[in-house]
């Protein structure tokens, strides 16, 4: 193994650390709110791509060539339409589950999840099939031997980095961010102090469905195909993110989504035989874990009242 | 007419009626008509809802259980006899009744314990691909087999009980979620396993008695081969309804409600979660297991296809749709989930997404399911 | 009734904290046999907290809990259940959708046969013993609430919450515990409804011959007639304790209460 191939495999990892950090990132922010697992958190992202995709076809039509106003549109589609959509979900799905069982949250969210999959295979226009993704972002790239940097990976990795630090200063430095912590220490005492608790609620599912929206319009840079089934796996990946990180913990979560693709990468490179197997090799580790440390690396918030 | 036998009349009646219904849905072929029929039994469902008569019929069950049960059961074995001699109905009859066992074997473990399980068709799958490489390269007889089937998916299952043994539901989820994922992709990347093109599965076999070849009563009858596999998936399922009810109404029922209900309060009188816990999710993985194996020995060929998410979803909308908690409530959905598709070929392509959309209606507006369990009678009848 | 000097719980030094909160502060407390302990201080003092590390739900950081002269700091919730510990919660944890006789039961856990075989094989071994606990359950419920006796097949859901907080009770006292942790078992209760429920109480202690009570309270006349002793807590310590007249005109207790002029 040489070191540009090394090397290779190291910025692959860290883009792939990059989108599972900003799913778990929408995990961890609706768990810290509401104590509710949104399972169809990765079919959102799926489908707040696709709708980036179908701006891209729409502004293309328009006869707009210019990629970055196309990426722009893109994002500011997928992002806002995404945003809108999981305050919907909010509204209509969880809120009116809160004194529900907390398994029939995860269970509608679950089969919110496969509505939304199944809604795309079968009524997007040959939705069954992967969709090409366009490149919208400089091709340039430069060798350095067997290592290969491509721009587009930098700019990614850097809008990535962008958005986990606006979501940290969003939650931290502002009246809203202080609003969502406070919900999410103590619902009714935040209700007590004045704050619109639904409206909290509603912004918190926005703002994670917008950021996984971005991871998913990431993912179809990078890799340059979308296709219906892209959230489910992306959805496991980044709850289990999520949980490892602790659930409820922002940097948790950032750091459990580079953990699980760091350890996607080693499987990938300790056993080249099947590269399928390095899902496999990531997955067994999770649940290792998860035996080991069932909360998470950073310990779970606990809200029971004896 | 005393109480008593209006009645076992009206449930007798009402199981008449039941099979009638379902003989002619199974037995009805053109498109039109059949949904002719599901808009027309569905309206005297919400009539006689709405007049009180459904209720009625509940209250004629419950009064005169043994024989209702007994009553159910020459039911089935009327329909099967009545589509004695065609593949088709009777693999269906066969499939819901598999189906129906691995559900309640589910239901054991989210049901009454509420352990989530997203796994289900992965165990399901650990059964079938038991069957198969036993078959094919063992001798080991075929009934022990199926039990084999249950035990290592039970074993199987007990891999990931730490994890699913922690408090909170989401970290059996997303553990089980991993698990189903990691079975099916680990299936199509090992080709000692037959990999994504799958295996072939012999047959079962009793005493020489093969499975696999249409039955011959004299010159001219000849019944399908599939009646073998109608039986024993019934005997299954009633193997699992008969378990089900007896530890539902025990104090094993009771802990494993205490154990979903309030654990913390169970923990303080002496409930040891970690056991009940256990126990349920290795029973239903056993059940499920089980399942599997003769199903794989009835379709003689499975591949990992089969035993995706999606299927893993499938069994656990089966659960809630006919209630939580209620075997009878589970009979009834797994007929409507494997039935409907198979007749109704239009909605066969949608039918992920209209099961999702179903079991989120029911989670909005009735979450008790189609049959909601009622409360426990230990003794059916009695009445302290 | 024989008052033994035996003590049935004692805790030394007891220290439970929560993060930079300090709930218990080696906090001291003797129960003997056959006592009723008071178990008074101002919301917030640590009372409830002393019951759940007490029953196992949460650990100590420091310090001893002894029962019956057994060291059970930081044992498991069951294994203080099957020392003889039985206690009701501040607020109502009953499975409201289970019907009385199933919430009772649950409170009889280690009295019953949980064994598979026994349970699915032995049916009419198990008719037996469910029997018998009918009997047992319904004797039970007859002294706190004798229309609930007559009811015990329906869910809890369909009863208010005094008759949730009697059958809470019920659940306690079936096993039969050497130790009775009552959590503010009155509030919400009329003045009536809390001398009934004591008087119904007293009944039962004197059925069960050594059973031993705390009773975390903020109705004061109740505490006054029913205990033999009580225990003042402050900020999770023990600053006062004597019969209810001796702490009442305690000043460190008044002003525990009533705050410093």
């Amino acid at each position: 193994m040489d070191a540009g191939l090394l090397g290779q495999f190291v910025v692959n990892g860290m883009m792939l650390g990059m989108m599972y950090a900003l799913v778990a990132v929408g995990f961890t922010l609706f768990f810290g709110v509401l104590d509710v697992i949104k399972f169809s958190h990765g079919d959102v992202l799926m489908v707040g791509t696709f709708a980036g995709f179908s701006t891209y076809l729409g502004i293309s039509a328009l006869g707009i060539d210019n990629a970055f106003v196309q990426l722009i549109g893109v994002l500011v589609a997928a992002v806002c339409s995404m945003a809108f959509l999981g305050a919907v979900i909010a509204r209509y799905l969880v809120l009116p589950l809160k004194s529900a069982p907390p398994l029939n949250v995860l269970l509608i969210t679950l089969m919110l999840g496969t509505v939304l999959r199944e809604t795309v295979r079968l009524f997007y226009p040959d939705g069954s099939n992967p969709k090409p993704f366009p490149y919208l972002l400089p091709t340039d790239s430069w060798a350095f031997g067997s290592f290969t940097l491509r721009a587009d990976s930098m700019i990614l990795l850097l809008g990535g980095l962008l958005v986990i630090v606006g979501v940290h200063i969003l939650i931290n430095k502002t009246k809203m961010g202080l609003a969502m912590r406070a919900v999410a220490q103590d619902e009714e005492t935040a209700k007590c102090m004045g704050i619109n608790f639904t409206l909290i609620v509603l912004l918190t599912f926005a703002l994670g469905s917008g950021v996984a929206a971005f991871a998913g319009v990431m993912n179809g840079l990078y890799y340059n195909e979308i296709n219906f089934g892209m959230g489910l796996l992306l959805g496991v990946i980044g709850f289990s993110a999520a949980i490892i990180g602790g659930l409820g913990n922002i940097y948790g979560a950032i750091l459990g989504g580079f953990l699980f693709a760091g350890l996607q990468t080693i499987g990938a490179v300790a056993l080249p035989f099947s590269s399928a197997y390095k899902d496999v090799f990531a997955f067994s580790v999770v649940i290792a874990l998860m035996v080991w440390r069932p909360t998470g690396l950073i310990a779970e918030k606990s809200s029971e009242r004896v | 007419m005393t109480d008593k036998s209006m009645d076992m009349l009206i449930g007798f009646v009402a199981i008449v009626l039941g099979t009638v219904f379902l003989i002619t849905f199974v037995a009805i072929e053109s498109q039109i008509e059949i949904l002719g029929l599901i808009v027309l039994t569905a309206i005297a469902v919400v009539v006689s809802a709405r007049m009180g008569i459904s209720t009625r019929i509940s209250e004629a069950f419950a009064s005169n259980e043994p024989l209702m049960n007994s009553a159910m059961l020459l039911a089935t074995l009327v329909v099967a006899f009545w589509f004695r001699e065609d593949h088709f109905p009777l693999l269906m009859i066969a499939t819901v009744l598999l189906y129906l066992t691995a559900c309640l074997g589910l239901n054991m473990q989210f049901g009454y314990t509420g352990v989530v399980n997203f796994a289900g068709a992965g165990f399901f799958g650990v059964g079938c691909y038991t069957a198969a490489v036993l078959n094919q390269h063992t001798a080991v007889p075929h009934l022990l087999v199926v039990v084999l089937g249950g035990v290592i998916a039970a074993l199987v299952g007990s891999i990931l009980i730490l994890p699913v043994l922690r408090t909170r539901g989401h970290y059996a989820a997303v553990v089980t979620i991993a698990f189903g994922i990691m079975f099916k992709t680990f299936l199509e990347v090992n080709d000692t396993l037959g990999g994504p093109q799958g295996l072939k599965v012999p047959g079962m076999e009793i005493l020489g008695w093969s499975f696999n070849s249409n039955i011959e009563i004299g010159a001219e009858i000849e019944l399908s081969f599939y009646l073998n596999y109608v039986a024993i998936g019934l005997a299954l399922a009633v193997l699992a309804f008969i378990l089900t009810r007896r530890i539902e109404r025990s104090w094993v029922g009771l802990s494993l409600d205490a154990v979903r209900l309030d654990e913390t309060a169970a923990a303080c009188f002496g409930v040891n979660i970690k056991r009940w816990k256990i126990t349920a999710f290795t029973l239903g993985n056993f059940l499920i297991g089980m399942a599997g194996a003769v199903f794989a020995m009835m379709l003689g060929f499975i591949a990992p296809t089969n035993f995706a998410f999606g299927d893993s979803l499938i069994l656990v909308s089966i659960v809630l749709l006919g209630g939580m908690g209620s075997p009878w409530g589970t009979v009834i959905a797994a007929g409507l989930v494997i039935l409907l598709p198979e007749k109704l070929q239009a909605i066969q392509e949608y039918r992920f997404l209209l099961y999702a959309i179903v079991v989120i209606l029911i989670l909005l507006f009735r979450p008790q399911g189609l049959l909601p369990r009622g409360l426990r009678t230990y003794v059916p009848g009695w009445r302290g | 009734m024989t008052k033994g000097h035996d003590k049935v719980l004692a805790f030394r030094g007891l220290t439970k904290r929560f993060g930079g909160v300090v709930a218990l502060d080696h906090f001291d407390m003797e129960v003997d046999e056959g006592q009723i302990v008071g178990l008074i201080g101002p919301n917030g003092s640590g009372k409830t907290t002393s019951f759940n590390v007490l029953t196992g739900i949460y650990a100590a950081n420091g310090g001893e809990v002894e029962l019956l002269g057994q060291n059970i700091t930081n044992w498991t919730a069951q294994k203080v259940c099957e020392a003889g510990v039985a206690r009701t919660f501040q607020r109502s944890r009953l499975c409201v959708e289970l019907s009385i006789f199933d919430n009772i039961m649950i409170g009889n856990h280690q009295h019953l046969n949980h064994g598979l075989m026994f349970n699915i094989f032995q049916r009419k071994a198990f008719r037996r013993q469910m029997e018998e606990s009918f009997e047992a359950a319904h004797e039970l419920m007859a002294i706190f609430d004798p229309p609930l006796a007559g009811r015990m097949l329906e869910a809890v859901g369909t009863f208010g919450m005094i008759d949730r907080r009697r059958i809470e009770i019920c659940r306690a006292l079936i096993s039969h515990p050497r130790l009775l942790l009552l959590d503010e078992p009155s509030a919400g209760m009329t003045e009536d409804e809390t001398r009934q429920l004591m008087d119904d109480i007293l009944v039962v202690r004197e059925r069960i011959n050594g059973l031993s009570i705390v009773l975390v309270e903020h109705e004061m006349g109740m505490i006054e007639r029913v205990t033999d002793r009580c225990v003042v807590l402050n900020f999770g310590q023990k600053i006062c304790e004597g019969t209810y007249r001796e702490v009442a005109s305690d000043k460190l207790v008044q002003e525990a209460y009533l705050g410093v002029e």
